[in-house]
Formats: structure tokens, C-alpha cells, sequence
């Protein structure tokens, strides 16, 4: 993924100036506009063509009960099922930047752009949906990034330094613990104990916008739970990086001239430490921003992992496309800003 | 309507009851409940509870899922139509009573209950003075038809039942106010407005229950001005005292006061609170914690506590709880294009094997469950004879089956050593899974080797729904549940069981019965005029299908119903087998947690 | 890495060598290969004597096999306590309630870890049983992974040029994937019956080959860039000069200095799969019934965590000993292959 680190390559290397910090950032952003146009087509392929191997008619699915077969065919006709694959995927890239209005039956319905395609089941565009609950899945993967950046590192370092102590020991049991436990486990769990149980928080979600403390509140299990499985990831990590790192020349001959311990690894071993931790935090946040399923449907945080869920138990294809769209757009983006900041922070990587 | 347990159809308070209530007073710890509120357990399924007249404050909803839609023309699920209410009004409705007569029609936007002419063919209603929309204009007679009319255009507002359209139009010539040629978009001929405040329905056919079918919210009156077409169901325009405030489908919704509904004017709605405000959850667990902590007063689907919920609120809130009928009739049934099931006796062969106390048991037992089903007559549609006709002996001696027997009919059938085939069930409730599952178990002991295939419950139209995908899966048992659209034979069987309603797709005759004599009495049906030959006939129908072995009724479909504290005016009512949400009233003053809960309700 | 199965399997990041430890990809010859014969003995034998003295590692490994074990004898150990998963035992449910009768979740001589509510099926059975499709798919979308990822990150890495940017891509292609999202939606539009089989082996089938497709990417990383820096050391470029053909410097030289990261990898993506069966049958694509599995149990006890506690916390403990034990076997490996780490 990380294209700046990956294997050696053997073409001329280029010194980051701002030039090639251009040249690479179009590069990037080209490959990642194709990467989408691919990813568009898979999920097509795979949502309209699979049903009709599978003998599912979607359109019939959309109609209800008792549906008469007109209703189904204007249905289809609506959706635009009957056209060829290749149409109906041209119709949706042109829908983005231009788009769409569908029309049957005297009904017409448009969606301006950029429209990511129109929930037939709420009758709504897909794009406002998208906008609409991405603040929320976007709060809940942030407060969690925070809690485990904090606390996994922390951890992590503290356990590469005190190696084999009681205290490493310890951490890193806890740490695989946190990656062995099915998240709607402990959701549910932390939620019959601090919610049900004892009362100490509860987990309602409130929008920022209207009262920022109840938000604030209403977070903290959903967070917690979440960070507890990634801190033990980066926990883990951390360590082995630290300890790599800490065996490296650099860092002996820091070390060597005097420099005081503080200084060594704050500074100089941390930097190296934090580059593959920022890898991963790119990838894990895109990631989660696309919709942390489990979690959000086991707080009832209405975000998009709950509306993609929703969505693929209504069989509503335009909405998931929508997130499996922005789910792809996010972890790209999110990868592409890894790969710049680390030309900042490590002067060791250059932009191939 | 058979994914959702929100249903309609009248309770009868049972014997069962009584039974019940008695074994729960065993394991429940006193039958107070909620002090304050001085009721008890199933207090409200047949009177009213917390009876008071204060109005404000906000009713808060608590859901696990959405309306189907919230445009009158498209919804099929009960607690929809239950809703709809607090935003729509009908030429007729129910009566705002406790149990059975709740289930009895009454003037709302009309006058009277219509006038009846030309040999039962023609009626005429007249509409009420200052009756009006959100904007203050009034409604008028064109505003009922055109919002009739909308049933034509399915292809544009699909999902909603057809009564209406299929009687007054059965050869299908109108083609729905989207395609109407006429200047006002009014060109359905069935229907007439001579003038503002009058309508008159021409029926090509006499059928005995039209009133039935002009009580269903698809036939509330919509402004053509304030027609959004399919995206109506997003912000309906009111006719009723309340008007939608905001909507965030899955997220919430909320209702206030439409100052221009007069109270007057309006015989049926109180409009105690100000606010209605529905939450809709993810997790249903949390959902009954809240419930029970207080924080919302009521589900909003009416479909009962989820296992966790219903043990907690039994064991500490009991006289928080009623447990009244849901109005379905769970049950298998055996489609006859797949083979052997063509074969009436290896379908009764699968009747005789299966253990109805273990399905009863994995339904919930009779509390949460319901009481084992012995035929397929709901007790709450009249004709109904309840466990009292019980053809195959399912809640006396045989209810743990009956191999002997079973095997008997497996030689009859010529697969003495049994057969195998595939239960077909849908994967979005555990119960459904766990009853398939128990059903597999029996079948086993009598030489049945069945499959279990869960298929996607959104899918019901296109999967089992079509005979051709059943023939080609070999879906010999399908399991399914049916309530009535209206409490009538015909509201709840003529879909399942007449010939004429077999379709290729969005099927629900799945047993594809097409027998001429069922047929007919189901004419016969809607010819007459009285009421007791009326439920003679449904009492025939009944017995025919049980004859014919077409059906494994499981249950006679129970839950237990959170009611809150904070609520007033609380009963069940047999039109929509839950609450009666349009004359529900909140106390503010009982819950502490009230204010806040409100807002994080929208 | 572990990004697009985020949550369930977000531990997944069997980044422990690609991100974890830079060197490995940069230098390869950390693994394997050139720390040369320093004590005369061979890699594999140093990697098995730091393995020995890793007890927690061993621990894992003690219990892997005993889930092996415990897994293909299944129907024999549920025999002999007399037990089948899937026979129902309504008489030991309290019908008001749907739950168990008697305390902790009906334990008794009989059904040792209890039974289900509202059917009353025997847990301890259906945990054994369920340990089959666990370990299953565990192990099978590992080995789909693991040859996937093998074969083409050596295509990628050896051939270079044009062959290794598109493999590249492809892979940041299906990084860059919600997994977990497009595994759910591609289970449910699955056909019932396919290639003769029917019921839940159709669902496991399918989830071993997406599981492990998702899983490819991972491992064809690390391998092309082992590959990518090996082609260009001294032994291989001496082999080529002696005129060894590309098939035989694969598999003479490259193939053998392959197998630990493989091996490193396969142990750290096996409980990531099954967290991954666990979560897709606890949202209901997973194994159909009356199959038993882990993942499924959780998501029916979910219904009962406060009135049948024990129901939730049987497969839980079972998923979380199973996932614990690999990663600790998985560290213990990656540490006794890696010459760097000195425990």
C-alpha cells in the first residue's frame, strides 16, 4: 500500500523538493482515480450481475407483497435493471459529476449531483444519506484514534523499554486479549455492565450540533470499546517497532555521543516508530470511516456502518454501492496522506 | 406484511388467559409492577388503563425498524396503519375502544356510515364541516378520491394493499392520476364527486366488506397539490392533528400539533400530547433497556419485549406488561409443485409428525409464543371456532406428535421410509430459524430428512413468492405467518387461499390451493349481506383448508407488550392488536427522566 | 492493513513483519537465509530451540492442537457423552421464559456446559462441533491466502516490469476494499445449492474462498518484496550465472528463504479468519442451521446476556482461547524466526 516503503526500487531516486512532492501527488491521486473506477465496476458486477445468476429478481423485491407483474417491470424499468451492465454503470459514473433524474410512470425523480445513485426503499438520494451519517461514523473513529494512538503506544513503548519486565508481560497478554475478543462481545458486554448494570454512562447517541456534552457522553462506551481492540493492536506493533529500532546504528551512536536517554528515544526513536504506526492508523481509519458495522449497530450510533446494514438487510443496492464507495474513498485518501506526511517525518523515505 | 408482527385483527381475551396470568403470578414477584401507575398485569388488553384527559408533553416511540413507508398508499405494515392515524383521517375508521370493539367501523371524515344503494352496489357519503388540511384549506370530496386513486399507481407508489383498485375496477381500465388524461386527474369512474362534500362509490360488484377496505389508511384523502409522488411517504401532507415536524428515515421522526385540525370536527382523535416523537434502534436489546428504564414509553412496532427484555420486565415490572394477540397465525405450509407434497398424504404425514409443543416451545411458549395453533382461523376473525376445532388433534393428545399416524400416511403416501426435502424460512428473526429448526427435529423421527434454507426476509415476493423459484429450490415447506388486512374471512384468507390469487411473483398462495369450492364460498362471502351468514361461510372456508391438508398452523401468535408508566389512556385495540396510538396521553410529571430523554428521542 | 476488515478482524494486521518490522522487507536478510551458519547450525533448528524456550508459545501451541484434536473428534467425544448438537431438549427449557431450567444456565451431569435456550441443545456438543467449522475455515482460507498471495508475489517480485505493477495494484486494490462489507452482501446473493453441495457447506465453501481472496493481498506483499530484494543477491545472481533457469532459481533459491515470513503470516491470518467466520455468522451470513458455530452461538445469546449469561460467555471463552492461542503461537514463531528479536 505504502508505496514510498515498498521493496527496493530501481528507479533514479528523487530528493523531495517541491517539484517532486508535485509530480508524486499527481501520480498518487491519478492512480487512486483509477483504483475507484475499478472498485465501482467490481461492486457493480458483483450487485447486478451475482443476483441474476442466483435467480434473486431484485426488482420484484423492491414491489412487496402482491406485487402485479407491471409494478415489478416499471420497478425495473425505474431502476434501470433492464439495461446492460455496462449502461447502467456508465449511467451512474455520469450521475456523479452531471446528475440523474429517473423517470417512470408519470414520476420523476431527480437527483442532482454529485449523485451516488437513489434509494428506491426510502426514496431518498444516496449522497445526502452518505453526508448526512458520515459526521457520525467520522466522530466515532476519531475519539477512537485518539484513545488508541494515546494508550497502545504508550503501552507499546513502555513495553519495548522494560522488556521482559512484568510490566511488558502483562501489557502484552492484555494487548492480545484486546485483538482476541469479538467487538460485538465486548460492546454488548461493556453495555450490560456500565449502561444497564451500574448506570455509570449511557450510551444514547445525541448529535454534536444540539447538546455537545450529551454527545460527548453518549460516545465514551462506543470509544472505549473500539479503542480497547485497536490499542492492543498498536500496542503490539509499537513494541516490535520500538525494539527494532532501538538495535538500530542511529540510535547507538546517539546514544554514544551522550546525548541523554529523554532525547533518544523522544526524539530519534520515536520518529522511526511512528512511521509504520501512521501507516496503519491510515488504513485503520479509512477503514472505519466507511462504517464501523459491528459497533455502530450495537450502540445504535446511526451512522453509516448502521445504514450499510440496514441497507444489506433491505437489499438496498444503491445505498450500499454509496458506502462501498466512500468506504474505498477514504481508505485511499487516507493512505495517500500517510504516504505525504511521511516524507516529513522521515527523511529515510523518499518519493519513489 | 408477514415479515412484520405488527398486524391487526381482534382479541379475544381468552380462557388461556387466565391460565397464563395464573402460572405467571408463580414467578413473578408480586403483580404490581409499577406502583404508581395502581394497575396490573394485562390490564390493558381489554379495558382502559391510566384513563386521563391531560394533554402535553411529548409520547416517545422507541423502535427497531422503520415504516415500510409513511405514504398512506404504501404502507402494509399494522403499526404504520395504527400511526397513520395521528396524521390522516379516513371517510370511516375504528372506533377508539378497548378490544373487540375497537374493531368496529365508525364515521370520521363522513357524516354517517354511508349510504347503501342498488342492491348493495353504490355508497354515498357525505363529508363533516371544517374539516381540513395543514394549510387550513379544506378537504373535499376530490381530495378523497384523488387519494384513492393513487392506488392505481403502483408502479410509481408500489407496496401497499389494492382493495380498493381490485373492486372497483377489476379489469384494470383506469391507469392511476399519474397517467390521467382528464384535466383534474380525477378520471376513475367507480367514484363520483358531485360535489365538494360528497362522494359516492360505484361498485361493479356487491362485496360485503368495502366499508372494511375504506378504513385502511390507503384510502385517506391526499392534496393533488401536495402529491410528491413517491416521495410522498417522506413528508405526508396531514389531514389529522398532527403534522410532521422532521423525518431522517432509520433515525427518527417526529410529529407536533397541526393547529389547523379542529378538534370538533374530529370524533375519534383526542391529541393529548403535543409532541410524537420516534426513535428508531439499532440494537433491540438496548431498545427494551430503555423501555424499561423509562426512557421511551412504547415500541412502536407492537411486536412484543425481545427474550432478555420480557424476562427482566416479567420478573420486575410485570403490571408493565399486557399480553394481548398479535393477530397471526404462525405456520407451515406445503406447496404442491413440489413433489411429494402434491400428495395429501405425505402432507399430512409432515401434520401428524411434527411435535406442536416443541414448536410452540421454540416460538417462545404460550406467553411470549402463543397458543398452539389447531387451525388457521385466527381467534380474532369472526367464523373463527379458535382450539375448540382442532381436525388433527394438535393441542390434546397428539401434541407431541403422532409417528404412528405420521408413518400410516407415509405408506399412503408411497414413501414409507420418508422423503427428503427443504424448509424454506426467513433468516431475520431467530424465532423463525429456531421454529424451522424444531420442525427439522420432529421430521427426523418419522424418516423426513429436511433441509433448513433461511432466505433474505426483504426478498419474501421473489423467493418464495414465486412457484417457479419454489418448484426449482424444492421448497416443500415454507414457514410463514399471515394476519388479517381487516377482520374479515376475506381480509385474512382470500389472499392464501383463493385459486384466483395465484401469482407469479408476490405470491402468498403458497400451497397454490386452487379448489373450486373454496373459491366459491369465498363469492359467496362477499354477496351476503348478514352478518351471522357471513360467519357461517368463514367457518366453511376454515374447514375446507384444514381438509385439505394444506397447512402446519403453529401458533395463535402472543406477545408481551411494554406499556410505560408515564402513559394515559392506554388499551388494545383489535383493529391494529396493539395499543391505540391515537389516544394515548403521557403524564409528564411521572418521569423524572422525561425531559431529557425527548431530546435524544428525535 | 488490517483496514478493510476493520473492526472484527482489524487485529488482523499481521503487520508484525511487514509494518512492525521494516527490516524484514527492506533487508530480508534478516529472515532466514544470510545470518549464515554463525553456530554451525541450521536456521531452522536456531528457530526451533528459541521456540522451545518460549513457554507462552508454547502454551498456544499446546492448544492448538488440543482444538485439533478436540475438532476431528467431535462427533466421538459428543458421543460419548451421549450428547448430539442437534437434538432438542425442550423438558430442560422453563416454557415461560424460554431459558434453562435450574441455575447457571442448566449445567448438570448430563449437558456439562449446560443447554440453549428455547430448544434446549446441548452446548458442550455444539461447541465441539463448532470448533470444526471454526478451525476450517480458519485453516482452509488461510492455505487459499497463503497460495494465492505465494504465487503471485513471486510472479510479481521476479518478473518485475509490467507483471508486477499490475499484481501491485490489484493488491492495493483489495487493501483499499471494505472486506468485511463486501463479504456480508457477496454471502447473501450466494445461490443455495452449488457444485452439488447444499446448506451450510455452500456457506462455508463460500466463506473460505472470499476470506481467503481478501486475504491474499497480505501475504503477496511480503513475498514480493522478499522476492524483489533476494533477485538481486549474490547467491541467486551466481546461480543465474551459471545459467540455473528462472523455474529453477525460484524453486531452489527463493522458495526455501520464503517459507518463515509464509509461515510467520499463515499463523497470524488463521484467528483473524476466524474472527471473520464469527462475525459473518453473527450478523447472519455465516453457517445456515442447524450447524453449530461459534460466531452464530454468540449471536443467539446476545438475546439472553443477562437472563442466560452463560450461554454468551461459553462461545466467547471458546473464541477468545482459540484466537488467543494462535497469536501467541503466531508471536512466538515470528519471534523464533526473526534473529533481530532476542528473547
Amino acid at each position: 500500500m505504502t508505496a514510498g516503503r515498498r521493496g527496493k526500487s530501481r528507479r533514479p531516486v528523487l530528493r523531495s523538493g517541491p517539484l517532486a512532492v508535485l509530480t508524486y501527488l499527481i501520480r498518487r491521486l491519478f492512480a487512486a482515480a483509477v483504483m475507484l473506477v475499478v472498485i465501482i465496476m467490481v461492486v457493480f458486477g458483483i450487485f447486478f450481475l451475482v443476483p441474476k445468476w442466483t435467480g434473486v429478481d431484485i426488482a420484484a423485491s423492491f414491489v412487496g407483497k402482491q406485487a402485479d407483474p407491471a409494478a415489478v417491470e416499471a420497478v425495473r424499468e425505474k431502476l434501470g435493471l433492464s439495461e446492460p451492465i455496462h449502461i447502467q454503470a456508465w449511467e451512474f459514473f455520469k450521475g456523479i459529476f452531471a446528475g440523474r433524474t429517473y423517470s417512470t410512470g408519470g414520476d420523476v425523480v431527480h437527483c442532482s449531483a454529485p449523485c451516488f445513485g437513489y434509494s428506491f426503499k426510502s426514496e431518498q438520494a444516496v449522497w445526502p444519506v452518505l453526508t448526512d451519517r458520515f459526521p457520525v461514523t467520522l466522530g466515532l473513529a476519531l475519539g477512537a484514534a485518539v484513545l488508541w494512538l494515546v494508550f497502545g503506544v504508550a503501552a507499546g513503548v513502555l513495553s519495548a523499554l522494560k522488556r521482559g519486565s512484568l510490566w511488558d508481560r502483562g501489557a502484552m497478554v492484555a494487548a492480545l486479549a484486546g485483538v482476541s475478543l469479538p467487538i460485538y462481545f465486548t460492546g454488548m458486554l461493556s453495555l450490560a455492565t456500565f449502561a444497564f448494570g451500574l448506570k455509570w454512562l449511557d450510551a444514547q447517541y445525541v448529535p454534536f450540533g444540539r447538546d455537545p456534552g450529551g454527545w460527548f457522553g453518549g460516545m465514551i462506551l462506543p470509544w472505549i470499546t473500539l479503542a480497547f481492540l485497536y490499542a492492543a493492536m498498536y500496542a503490539r506493533i509499537t513494541r516490535a517497532t520500538m525494539m527494532e529500532v532501538l538495535g538500530e546504528d542511529y540510535i547507538r551512536t546517539a546514544r554514544a555521543k551522550g546525548l541523554p536517554e529523554r532525547t533518544v528515544i523522544g526524539k530519534h526513536a520515536m520518529r522511526s516508530t511512528m512511521t509504520p504506526i501512521l501507516t496503519m492508523l491510515g488504513m485503520d481509519l479509512g477503514a472505519l470511516i466507511g462504517g464501523a458495522i459491528l459497533t455502530e449497530s450495537t450502540f445504535n450510533l446511526p451512522g453509516l456502518g448502521q445504514a450499510v446494514l440496514n441497507a444489506i438487510r433491505n437489499q438496498d443496492l444503491p445505498i450500499i454501492l454509496g458506502v462501498v464507495l466512500i468506504t474505498s474513498l477514504s481508505v485511499l485518501l487516507a493512505n495517500l496522506l500517510v504516504d505525504v506526511l511521511y516524507a516529513v517525518i522521515d527523511p529515510r523515505v523518499r518519493l519513489a | 406484511m408477514t415479515t412484520q408482527h405488527a398486524s391487526r385483527r381482534r382479541t379475544q381475551a381468552l380462557a388461556a388467559a387466565a391460565v397464563v396470568a395464573g402460572l405467571l403470578t408463580t414467578t413473578a414477584c408480586g403483580g404490581g409492577g409499577d406502583k404508581t401507575s395502581g394497575v396490573g398485569y394485562d390490564a390493558a388488553t381489554t379495558k382502559v388503563v391510566n384513563a386521563g384527559t391531560t394533554k402535553g408533553g411529548a409520547l416517545r416511540f422507541a423502535a427497531t425498524q422503520d415504516g415500510d413507508s409513511w405514504d398512506t398508499t404504501r404502507s402494509y405494515y399494522g403499526f404504520a396503519w395504527n400511526f397513520m392515524r395521528y396524521y390522516s383521517r379516513q371517510l370511516v375508521t375504528y372506533k377508539t375502544e378497548p378490544g373487540k370493539a375497537g374493531a368496529t367501523l365508525t364515521p370520521d371524515l363522513a357524516t354517517d356510515m354511508g349510504r347503501v344503494s342498488d342492491d348493495g352496489r353504490t355508497y354515498t357519503f357525505t363529508l363533516r364541516d371544517e374539516v381540513s388540511w395543514e394549510d387550513g384549506k379544506p378537504i373535499t370530496s376530490k381530495d378523497v378520491k384523488y387519494g384513492i386513486e393513487r392506488q392505481w399507481a403502483q408502479d410509481v407508489l408500489s407496496g401497499g394493499p389494492v382493495y380498493l383498485k381490485d373492486i372497483l375496477d377489476p379489469d384494470g381500465e383506469y391507469h392511476g392520476p399519474y397517467q390521467d388524461e382528464s384535466a383534474d386527474k380525477l378520471g376513475l369512474k367507480a367514484v363520483e364527486t358531485p360535489d365538494d362534500r360528497t362522494i359516492v362509490f360505484r361498485l361493479p360488484q356487491r362485496n360485503s366488506d368495502f366499508p372494511q377496505m375504506l378504513a385502511i389508511p390507503s384510502a385517506s384523502p391526499v392534496r393533488q397539490d401536495k402529491d410528491t409522488k413517491s416521495k410522498y411517504g417522506l413528508r405526508p401532507f396531514s389531514s389529522g392533528p398532527y403534522r410532521f415536524e422532521s423525518y431522517d428515515p432509520g433515525k427518527d421522526l417526529q410529529l407536533v400539533r397541526n393547529p389547523q385540525w379542529k378538534e370538533a370536527s374530529d370524533p375519534i382523535r383526542k391529541a393529548y400530547p403535543d409532541t410524537v416523537d420516534v426513535k428508531f434502534f439499532s440494537n433491540a436489546n438496548d431498545m427494551d433497556q430503555r423501555l424499561i428504564a423509562g426512557d421511551y414509553d412504547l415500541d412502536l412496532g407492537q411486536s412484543g419485549l425481545s427474550p432478555q427484555g420480557r424476562q427482566t420486565a416479567l420478573k420486575q415490572h410485570k403490571g408493565n406488561l399486557d399480553n394481548p394477540l398479535s393477530g397471526y397465525v404462525r405456520y407451515a405450509t406445503f406447496p404442491q409443485n413440489v413433489k411429494p407434497f402434491d400428495n395429501e398424504h405425505c402432507r399430512r404425514a409432515v401434520i401428524h409428525g411434527a411435535d406442536h409443543l416443541s414448536l410452540q416451545t421454540a416460538r417462545g411458549g404460550p406467553v411470549a409464543g402463543g397458543d398452539i395453533g389447531t387451525n388457521m382461523l385466527p381467534p380474532t376473525v369472526p367464523g373463527a371456532q379458535g382450539v375448540t376445532y382442532d381436525p388433527f388433534d394438535m393441542a390434546g393428545a397428539d401434541r407431541n406428535g403422532n409417528v404412528a399416524k405420521a408413518k400410516q400416511e407415509l405408506a399412503a403416501c408411497g414413501k414409507p421410509d420418508g422423503f427428503t426435502t427443504t424448509i424454506a424460512v426467513r433468516n431475520n428473526k431467530p424465532v423463525e430459524v429456531a421454529t424451522a429448526q424444531s420442525l427439522q427435529a420432529s421430521l427426523k423421527k418419522i424418516g423426513i430428512d429436511a433441509q433448513i434454507d433461511q432466505y433474505d426476509g426483504s426478498q419474501t415476493s421473489g423467493i418464495v413468492g414465486s412457484p417457479d423459484n419454489v418448484a426449482k429450490k424444492g421448497y416443500g415447506i415454507v414457514i410463514d405467518g399471515w394476519a388479517a388486512d381487516f377482520p374479515s374471512v376475506q381480509g385474512f384468507g382470500r389472499p392464501l387461499w383463493d385459486g384466483k390469487y395465484v401469482l407469479e411473483s408476490g405470491n402468498v398462495n403458497y400451497a397454490l390451493i386452487k379448489d373450486k369450492a373454496i373459491d366459491d364460498l369465498f363469492d359467496a362471502y362477499a354477496k351476503e349481506p348478514d352478518e351471522a351468514a357471513k360467519v357461517r361461510i368463514a367457518t366453511q372456508i376454515n374447514h375446507k383448508v384444514m381438509e385439505g391438508a394444506y397447512y402446519l398452523p403453529f401458533t395463535y401468535e402472543k406477545y408481551l407488550n411494554w406499556r410505560g408508566g408515564r402513559l394515559t389512556n392506554v388499551y388494545m385495540t383489535d383493529a391494529y392488536n396493539g395499543y391505540d396510538f391515537i389516544s394515548l396521553g403521557v403524564n409528564s410529571a411521572k418521569s423524572s427522566k422525561s425531559s431529557k430523554s425527548s431530546q435524544s428521542s428525535q | 492493513m488490517t483496514a478493510p476488515l476493520h473492526e472484527p478482524t482489524a487485529k488482523a494486521a499481521p503487520s508484525p513483519v511487514a509494518e512492525a518490522a521494516p527490516g524484514a522487507v527492506d533487508e530480508a536478510a534478516a529472515v532466514g537465509g544470510d545470518t549464515g551458519p554463525v553456530q554451525g547450525r541450521s536456521p531452522a533448528r536456531i528457530a526451533w530451540e528459541r521456540l522451545k524456550r518460549d513457554r507462552l508459545a508454547l502454551t498456544g501451541g499446546a492448544v492448538i492442537l488440543a482444538l485439533i484434536v478436540i475438532a476431528v473428534l467431535a462427533p466421538v467425544i459428543s458421543n460419548l457423552v451421549g450428547q448430539d448438537p442437534d437434538v432438542f431438549h425442550e423438558d430442560r427449557i422453563d416454557p415461560l421464559f424460554g431459558t434453562p431450567k435450574g441455575s447457571l444456565g442448566g449445567i448438570s451431569g448430563e449437558h456439562l456446559l449446560g443447554v440453549e435456550p428455547v430448544n434446549g441443545r446441548d452446548i458442550f456438543a455444539r461447541i465441539l462441533h463448532g470448533a470444526r467449522i471454526s478451525l476450517l475455515v480458519g485453516f482452509l482460507s488461510a492455505l487459499v491466502a497463503v497460495v494465492l498471495g505465494t504465487v503471485l508475489g513471486i510472479v510479481a517480485g521476479f518478473f518485475g516490469g509490467w507483471v508486477d505493477a499490475a499484481i501491485s495494484r490489484v493488491m492495493d486494490g483489495l487493501l483499499a476494499f471494505p472486506q468485511l462489507l463486501f463479504i456480508i452482501a457477496l454471502v447473501s446473493v450466494m445461490p443455495n445449492d452449488m457444485l452439488g453441495m447444499t446448506g451450510s457447506s455452500v456457506r462455508v465453501f463460500v466463506m473460505i474462498l472470499v476470506i481467503g481472496f481478501f486475504g491474499w493481498p497480505y501475504i503477496g506483499r511480503v513475498v514480493r518484496g522478499q522476492t524483489l530484494s533476494m533477485r538481486e543477491r549474490e547467491y541467486v545472481e551466481a546461480a543465474r550465472a551459471l545459467g540455473a533457469g528462472r523455474l529453477h532459481i525460484l524453486a531452489k533459491e527463493l522458495l526455501p528463504n520464503l517459507v518463515a515470513p509464509i509461515v510467520v503470516y499463515t499463523t497470524m491470518m488463521i484467528p483473524t479468519n476466524i474472527l471473520t467466520e464469527a462475525a459473518l455468522s453473527f450478523l447472519g451470513v455465516g453457517v445456515k442451521p442447524p450447524t453449530a458455530s461459534w460466531g452464530q452461538m454468540l449471536s443467539n445469546a446476545i438475546d439472553y446476556y443477562d437472563s442466560d449469561p452463560l450461554y454468551m460467555i461459553v462461545p466467547g471463552v471458546a473464541i477468545f482461547t482459540t484466537v488467543l492461542a494462535f497469536n501467541l503461537f503466531g508471536d512466538g514463531v515470528r519471534d523464533a524466526l526473526d534473529p533481530k528479536s532476542s528473547r
